[in-house]
């Protein structure tokens, strides 16, 4: 999250819907767009990814956005995928400058479909083929 | 006042015994204050807090002198950006602190760059923290410009959406 709202200033003038995972994160976006909270899930809790799953289904195809930016994890990875294959939406990757020697798990699966694929070390730009290395967001 | 926030997920009581081991032995200059999360482990010599409201977490962090943490991405940035004397310890997977070793890469990282101290084991603190009074971390020059040019070239190059 810290991350992505570095990068807030290149789509300043958009029509901007944020879908976050806790109310945290809350007082940082509600200023700038739209807000869903659509809870927390990781790989451990499939049940849990469930309800999140169907929760950004109903947010995908409501708000039909032209483009995604997501710095992951795994509900970054979701709306990514419900995107571009629901209603075709273009998916701009940004992997988080955690991943120092592998990009996330959730990165190495939307690079399939991202059509703009970014990482913040420049050994991982020549590990994978579509990814570009243009400068560090911290 | 030094600050150690553990971030508040996951429980991380063995950076939070071997900072209360190094004040019992007199190795840490200056008072103090812990944000412990869901931590077990009950210091003697500095007073904690399970968690703290956002704006007070920001304040505490912003009078502290030093801050010790784990190795999130969350609290780097946050010492880089306030340029605040940083020690971190990296959770490890080995003690099912987190999922994957990626704070130990992180730590590895910005250790090289002199932005931040490390420990990577709780028996190197005591010889480490002592340069924290000292430290003077090496101001970091973010690309977060480049980044977001290259993101806007993208939109405008695809769409006219806005």
């Amino acid at each position: 999250m810290v991350q992505l709202l570095k990068l807030k200033d290149s789509w300043v003038g958009c029509e901007t819907v944020y879908i976050i995972t806790t109310h945290v994160a809350r007082d940082k976006t509600t200023k700038l767009g739209r807000v869903y909270i659509v809870g927390e899930c990781n790989r451990q809790h499939p049940i849990r990814v469930l309800k999140v799953l169907l929760h950004c289904i109903r947010v995908v195809l409501k708000e039909r956005p032209d483009f995604i930016i997501s710095t992951g994890a795994a509900a970054g990875c979701i709306v990514c995928f419900l995107g571009k294959l629901l209603v075709g939406t273009k998916v701009i990757w940004v992997d988080s400058m955690t991943n120092v020697e592998r990009v996330s798990l959730s990165g190495r699966m939307v690079r399939y479909i991202a059509d703009l694929f970014l990482v913040q070390w420049p050994q991982l730009a020549k590990r994978y083929k579509n990814a570009e290395y243009v400068g560090t967001v911290i | 006042m030094i600050f150690l926030s553990v971030g508040t997920q996951f429980p991380f009581d063995r950076l939070v015994k071997a900072v209360d081991d190094a004040c019992e032995e007199g190795l840490i200059y200056e008072e103090i204050f812990a944000q412990v999360g869901k931590s077990f482990y009950k210091p003697r010599n500095f007073k904690s807090v399970i968690s703290l409201e956002k704006e007070v977490f920001d304040k505490r962090f912003r009078e502290a002198s030093g801050i010790i943490s784990h190795a999130g991405m969350g609290t780097i940035t946050m010492a880089l950006d306030n340029k605040k004397p940083l020690f971190v310890m990296p959770r490890l997977k080995k003690y099912g602190e987190v999922v994957n070793d990626h704070q130990v890469a992180i730590a590895r990282k910005f250790e090289e760059l002199g932005h931040i101290l490390v420990a990577y084991e709780a028996e190197d603190l005591p010889k480490k923290i002592k340069k924290l009074k000292f430290f003077v971390p090496r101001p970091r020059e973010s690309g977060a410009e480049l980044v977001a040019e290259r993101i806007s070239s993208f939109l405008s190059r695809v769409s006219d959406a806005c």
